[in-house]
């Protein structure tokens, strides 16, 4: 527009000076002024030539400049599609405490960073992974690939996950509703119910929910150490699971959720006696809830319990002994306003060997939300502990936990 | 053994009512909507061919739905899903699809109907960062406040019935024609109506007011909460007091948060204060979508007349 403008009035002044150069020729050839004159116009001409020139120019920079802009929009935009829009959704959780343990003194503790990634894989899959660096060094927690599209309701999963055994040993600690993993299931199961092999979960047709589900692993638990993850051994060494859950909206705001899980390893040998024995590690979980729907972001209560028993032999002196050991813990959680809550766990852990001898712990715990991604927590434990001989568990424990999240870190539906 | 026998007729009988049940609802697509708005204006453009149900009530606070489990066999049985997209259900829905064990209803697949295609989207954030507090990265999600927005949420609704159901598709677009007018006429009384919002200026907890404001002209000056999903600071409480009086801003609006602030703040600053849901539902005189939007133009008024 701008050039078109400009070259107009210039067009004119062109037309002029021809049209003067024009009668100059015709009538007034003998004069000296004129010669001068025509000196004049010619340099005119050809500055006039010139800025033509320059504007011409001038616009086809500027129509490749918009080329140019335009194609580097394409470009920009096709590298999204390509490759960024394809990324998975990536996150992490940071979790941190300050302790101190009248047993063992204080400590910085820093407990996790947790680096999650998961995508569809295709049409027939998705796949998700959790990166864990801790104290410990860096491990792979989870990657796994899961079904999507199975027919008759069932759904498989594969490569190293939680395996489906009661409630909280599926979580990852950093979304517990307390500070540490109650003793009772890191005895029991170990930790987690971290494992490396296959599952089939089936959901039944029924009006409310209720899902099946089998596995078999190398073993279960992230600390569970009977078994040696990575040798291979015959099939009735692995570790086989069912396990039943139900859920049951009692009103719309109170609901029930009811599981029983069975795990059971056909032969164990144990480290110091080529004898073996079977393993059974059983549980049933019961959880609570009462979430007012209207009222959900300041209101609240849960209250989680699970019961665990553990089945295998033991050494007993000399000789092996089948040893049953019970135990469990409970916990209430109550939000007192949108960025408040409170709660209070109970967990009785036996000792596997001698299940007579327990460590019973008490813990009231704080929980300050500050927003979705950002919490910090404070609780106090009094533990009873009879089964190490230091008493290590025994006495007061006071924990300041810190965690957040960021970027998209979710662990879905095991983790509600 | 009695008793034994007395389990295994309930459990016979149990299963005969339910496989009834399933015989009776056989001929009728089962939808399933996030939101009463969505399974509203779904029963309307498939009346009888469709069996419809809305996960939420209409009293949830949309970023805070329980995930819960009964909702999975809902999913599991049902043809359609309708969703409102642009991440409103982020929270809660990708959780229950993953056990649902439905590929059809997955988001992208032809059974999934996302009613935000062709919405034109307010407050899309230029910088997506959670320093901003818990930002929807594809811009405001409540379109449904914008009855200029319930044609299109129709629309997409008739095209998604009809992708899936091409045999039907005739009859869903005679309701939908017959559905469109009746919007259309209750938009042109609405427009009248509440011509005395024009220019109000309000204060609300959360940021889910802007399409409804956008359409009757109103004008957010501030929000309770800091950024979105951060609780607000004493400070931040004090600040907003005072620009009410100062600005005269007549009125708060708030959803399913606690009373306490927007109380406070109406102690301080002499506004009015009404709780409005962002969704349909939650009330008998919000159980359809236009009664839904008629209810929030006249709490409005109403609220006007008394500050």
């Amino acid at each position: 527009m701008v050039f078109s403008m400009v070259r107009a009035p210039l067009v004119a002044v062109s037309a002029v000076f021809t049209f003067l150069l024009f009668l100059s020729e015709q009538g007034l050839a003998q004069n000296t002024e004129l010669d001068s004159l025509r000196a004049l116009v010619k340099g005119m001409e050809q500055q006039l030539q010139q800025a033509l020139q320059r504007i011409d120019q001038l616009e086809k920079e500027k129509n490749s400049t918009s080329v140019r802009v335009e194609q580097v929009e394409k470009s920009v935009k096709s590298t999204q599609s390509a490759a960024g829009l394809l990324n998975p959704a990536i996150g992490m959780a940071i979790d941190a405490t300050a302790e101190q343990r009248n047993k063992t003194g204080g400590n910085f503790n820093f407990r996790s960073a947790e680096i999650g990634i998961s995508a569809s894989i295709d049409p027939y899959a998705r796949g998700y992974a959790f990166f864990n660096g801790s104290g410990d060094g860096v491990e792979v927690e989870e990657a796994a690939m899961v079904t999507t599209s199975l027919p008759w309701n069932l759904q498989a999963r594969g490569g190293r996950f939680f395996a489906d055994f009661g409630r909280l040993a599926k979580f990852h600690p950093h979304e517990y509703s307390f500070v540490n993993t109650p003793l009772s299931l890191e005895r029991i199961v170990g930790g987690e119910s971290q494992a490396d092999g296959v599952e089939l979960s089936y959901l039944f047709p029924t009006p409310f929910f209720l899902r099946g589900t089998i596995g078999g692993y190398n073993k279960i638990g992230a600390d569970n150490e009977r078994v040696e993850n990575d040798k291979s051994r015959s099939w009735s060494r692995f570790t086989y699971l069912s396990r039943l859950s139900s859920y049951f909206d009692l009103t719309d705001n109170h609901s029930v959720e009811l599981g029983t899980s069975l795990a059971y390893t056909p032969s164990v040998r144990l480290s110091s006696d080529p004898r073996s024995g079977n393993r059974t590690m059983s549980g049933v979980d019961l959880t609570y809830r009462y979430q007012p729907l209207g009222s959900t972001l300041h209101q609240g209560l849960t209250i989680g319990a699970e019961f665990f028993g553990n089945s295998e032999l033991e050494e007993r002196g000399s000789g092996y002994r089948r040893m049953f050991a019970p135990g469990g813990y409970v916990y209430a959680d109550m939000k007192l306003s949108r960025e408040w809550s409170a709660g209070f766990l109970y967990d009785n852990a036996p000792s596997l060997s001698s299940p007579g001898k327990k460590t019973q712990s008490y813990s009231p715990f704080l929980t300050w939300k500050l927003s979705e991604f950002n919490r910090l927590r404070f609780q106090y434990t009094y533990g009873n502990d009879n089964v190490n001989e230091s008493k290590s568990d025994s006495g007061s424990q006071f924990f300041l936990q810190w965690t957040t999240t960021l970027g998209a870190h979710s662990h879905g539906f095991a983790n509600r | 053994m009695p008793v034994k026998r007395r389990n295994f007729i309930s459990v016979l009988l149990f299963s005969l009512l339910w496989g009834g049940f399933g015989i009776a609802q056989a001929q009728q697509i089962r939808v399933i909507t996030t939101i009463p708005d969505l399974a509203d204006i779904t029963k309307q453009i498939g009346k009888e061919l469709v069996d419809v149900e809305s996960l939420t009530r209409g009293v949830e606070f949309m970023h805070a739905v329980p995930v819960k489990p009964s909702f999975v066999p809902k999913l599991n049985r049902a043809n359609i899903l309708v969703a409102m997209g642009l991440d409103l259900e982020i929270s809660w829905l990708p959780a229950l699809l993953e056990p649902a064990s439905n590929p059809k209803i997955m988001p992208g697949q032809t059974a999934y109907i996302d009613c935000s295609t062709g919405i034109n989207v307010l407050e899309v954030p230029k910088n997506v960062d959670r320093a901003e507090g818990d930002v929807h990265p594809k811009g405001n999600p409540h379109y449904n406040l914008d009855p200029l927005n319930g044609k299109v949420i129709a629309r997409n609704i008739a095209d998604g019935l009809a992708r899936n159901y091409p045999q039907h598709k005739a009859v869903f677009e005679k309701n939908l024609a017959a559905y469109l007018s009746e919007l259309d006429k209750a938009i042109a009384r609405w427009q009248t109506v509440a011509a005395p919002l024009k220019g109000i200026k309000f204060v609300a907890y959360h940021s889910d007011w802007a399409y409804f404001a956008n359409r009757f002209g109103l004008q957010q000056v501030g929000s309770i909460e800091v950024k979105p999903g951060i609780e607000p600071t004493p400070n931040h409480l004090v600040g907003l007091a005072q620009k009410m009086q100062q600005e005269k801003i007549p009125l708060i609006i708030y959803g399913p948060q606690s009373d306490r602030y927007p109380k406070q703040l109406a102690g301080q600053s002499g506004a009015a204060v009404v709780r409005l849901q962002s969704i349909s539902g939650g009330t008998a005189e919000t159980d359809t979508y236009v009664k839904f939007i008629e209810h929030n133009v006249k709490s409005l008024l109403a609220a006007l007349k008394k500050s």
